[in-house]
C-alpha cells in the first residue's frame, strides 16, 4: 500500500486546488511545498484579473482560503523540498523528510525565479537582484531600479516600485505583451520609463549591485540602479522528474491538457507548458489534475468500479445488461459516432450518406469523442441510446 | 442497434471488449488504417464498406 493515494508537488494555486479536489474524492492526498503553501501568490501584494477579468484581490486572503478549503477537505500540508519524483507504479517522491510513495502525482510547481542568465548573477541575490517587488520594494526606496520582462507581471511589478524608488527603467528583451490598459498605466506613472528591444549584458557589483549593461539596437550603455527585478528566464521543473519530456523552458510537456505520457503523473499551472500562466487558468488546471488524478486510481481505489480484463472479461450485472436496452427510437433515428481518429469522421460520413440515401432519412444525428487518446463520455451514449435506433460506430485508426 | 466500423487491427480488441461484455456486435471491417488516406483511397474504403452496410441495416430493420 502506498503512502498516499495521490501526492501533489507544489501547494500553490494548482497544487492546492488540484489536492482539494482529490481529496474531496475521498483519496488520501499529500500536498508539497518547501516553504509555505500559495505559489506566486506569496510573491504578490495584489492579485489581478481576479475573481473576473479587471478585477484585483488581496493575495493572502485569496491563499488562505485555498489552504483552509485543502484542509478542509483531509489534505495533508507537508513543507519538505521534493527533490525527486521517480514515475510509476507506485511514483516515489524524494523529500528532505525521506521517501514517499503515491499511486499518482501532480507536479504543480510553478516556475523558478526569473533570472538574467549572467556570471555573478546569483551572488547578487538578496544584495540587489530580486524577484519580488512586494516583498523587497521598501529595500529600494528612493532608488534607482532595472525590471526586465515583458510581460503582466513585469508590468505590475514595475507599477509597484514606481511607488517607491526614484526611478524605475523597464527593460523588455524584445516588445512588450502585457495589456494595453497596463501599457496606458505605465505610461502615466511618474519615474516609469520603458526600453524595447533591451537585453542586460553584464552585471557590475562591489559586495551590492551597482549597474547593469544594457544592449539595444543603439548600442550599448551603463546603467546605474541599485535594484534589479528580472521576470524572464524563468524555467520549469525539468530536473524534478525523471525522464520527463519538456519544452525550451524546461517546462512538462503533456499530451492531453494535464496529462503526461506516465498515466499516474500529471501537471498542473505554470509547470506545464504552454500554460497560460494566469490565476484563472492555475485554478482550472488544479481542477482538471484532481480529476485526473481520481480517474487514473479509482479502478483500483474506488469502491464501485470493477476491473475488466478484456482478453476474459467479466459477467456483467443483470440490471447493468438491462440498462443496454435502448429508448423508444424508431427506425429513422441514425446517428453516427465518431472516436475523433484521422478521417474516422470522415469514413462514417461517407457511409451515413450511403444509408441515408438507401433509407431517405431526413437526417443523421453526429457525436464524437473530445478527442482521440479520451474514452467517451457516458452522457453522450446514454443520449444516443436514448435519442437514435441505430448508431455507427468508428474503432480503430 | 450499432453497428461498430472496425479497421482489422483492432477487430481482436473489439472481440475481446464484446466476449467482456457478452455482447454480439455486428461489425464492419475496414483494412487498416483509414487514417492518412487520401480523398480516393477514403472514397473507396466507403464504397466498401457502405456495400456490406446496407443489406447489414435492412436485415436488422426487417426490410431485407
Amino acid at each position: 500500500m502506498t503512502d498516499f493515494d495521490v501526492a501533489v508537488v507544489g501547494a500553490g494555486v494548482a497544487g492546492l486546488t488540484a489536492a482539494r479536489v482529490a481529496a474531496e474524492s475521498g483519496l488520501r492526498v499529500v500536498a508539497f511545498d518547501r516553504l509555505s503553501p500559495g505559489g506566486q501568490l506569496v510573491n504578490l501584494t495584489t492579485v489581478h484579473d481576479y475573481p473576473e477579468p479587471g478585477g484585483s484581490a488581496e493575495s493572502w486572503p485569496v491563499v488562505s482560503e485555498l489552504v483552509a478549503r485543502a484542509e478542509a477537505a483531509g489534505v495533508t500540508m507537508r513543507f519538505d523540498e521534493v527533490t525527486h519524483v521517480r514515475a510509476g507504479e507506485p511514483v516515489r517522491l524524494e523529500t528532505g523528510g525521506g521517501d514517499v510513495t503515491a499511486g499518482a502525482v501532480v507536479i504543480a510547481t510553478g516556475l523558478g525565479n526569473g533570472r538574467l542568465g549572467l556570471p555573478g548573477e546569483e551572488a547578487l541575490v538578496g544584495r540587489g537582484l530580486s524577484t519580488c517587488a512586494g516583498c523587497d520594494g521598501p529595500l529600494y526606496r528612493g532608488k534607482a531600479v532595472a525590471v526586465v520582462g515583458d510581460d503582466e507581471w513585469t508590468a505590475e511589478e514595475a507599477l509597484e516600485l514606481a511607488e517607491l524608488a526614484s526611478a524605475v527603467t523597464v527593460l523588455v528583451p524584445e516588445l512588450p505583451t502585457w495589456s494595453a490598459a497596463r501599457a496606458e498605466r505605465l505610461a502615466a506613472a511618474d519615474r516609469v520609463a520603458v526600453v524595447t528591444g533591451a537585453t542586460v549584458t553584464a552585471v557590475h557589483a562591489d559586495g551590492v549591485l551597482e549597474g547593469v549593461t544594457v544592449r539595444t539596437a543603439d548600442g550599448e550603455r551603463e546603467l546605474a540602479v541599485q535594484g534589479v527585478f528580472p521576470y524572464v528566464g524563468r524555467r520549469g521543473p525539468a530536473g524534478l522528474v525523471e525522464a520527463a519530456q519538456t519544452d525550451e523552458e524546461q517546462r512538462l510537456v503533456t499530451e492531453d491538457g494535464v496529462r503526461t505520457a506516465v498515466p499516474t503523473m500529471f501537471v498542473a499551472g505554470d509547470a506545464r507548458a504552454r500554460a497560460g500562466q494566469t490565476m484563472s487558468e492555475a485554478m482550472a488546471d488544479g481542477v482538471a489534475a484532481g480529476q485526473a488524478a481520481v480517474a487514473a486510481l479509482r479502478p483500483v481505489t474506488g469502491p464501485s468500479l470493477t476491473i475488466v480484463d478484456p482478453t476474459s472479461g467479466v459477467l456483467p450485472a443483470e440490471e447493468e445488461a438491462g440498462s443496454l436496452a435502448g429508448g423508444t427510437a424508431g427506425w429513422t433515428q441514425v446517428a453516427l459516432f465518431s472516436n475523433s481518429k484521422p478521417n474516422a469522421t470522415e469514413l462514417l460520413q461517407g457511409m451515413g450518406e450511403r444509408l441515408k440515401e438507401h433509407w431517405q432519412l431526413a437526417d443523421l444525428g453526429f457525436a464524437s469523442k473530445p478527442n482521440a487518446s479520451t474514452a467517451a463520455d457516458k452522457d453522450t451514449i446514454d443520449w444516443l441510446a436514448q435519442c437514435y435506433r441505430m448508431v455507427l460506430v468508428a474503432v480503430g485508426d | 442497434m450499432a453497428p461498430l466500423v472496425v479497421t482489422e487491427t483492432f477487430l481482436p480488441l473489439v472481440e475481446a471488449q464484446a466476449k467482456a461484455r457478452r455482447l454480439t456486435p455486428r461489425v464492419l471491417v475496414v483494412p487498416h488504417p483509414v487514417g492518412g488516406l487520401n480523398g480516393a483511397e477514403l472514397a473507396g474504403r466507403i464504397e466498401a464498406a457502405a456495400a456490406s452496410l446496407l443489406p447489414m441495416a435492412d436485415q436488422a430493420r426487417g426490410t431485407a
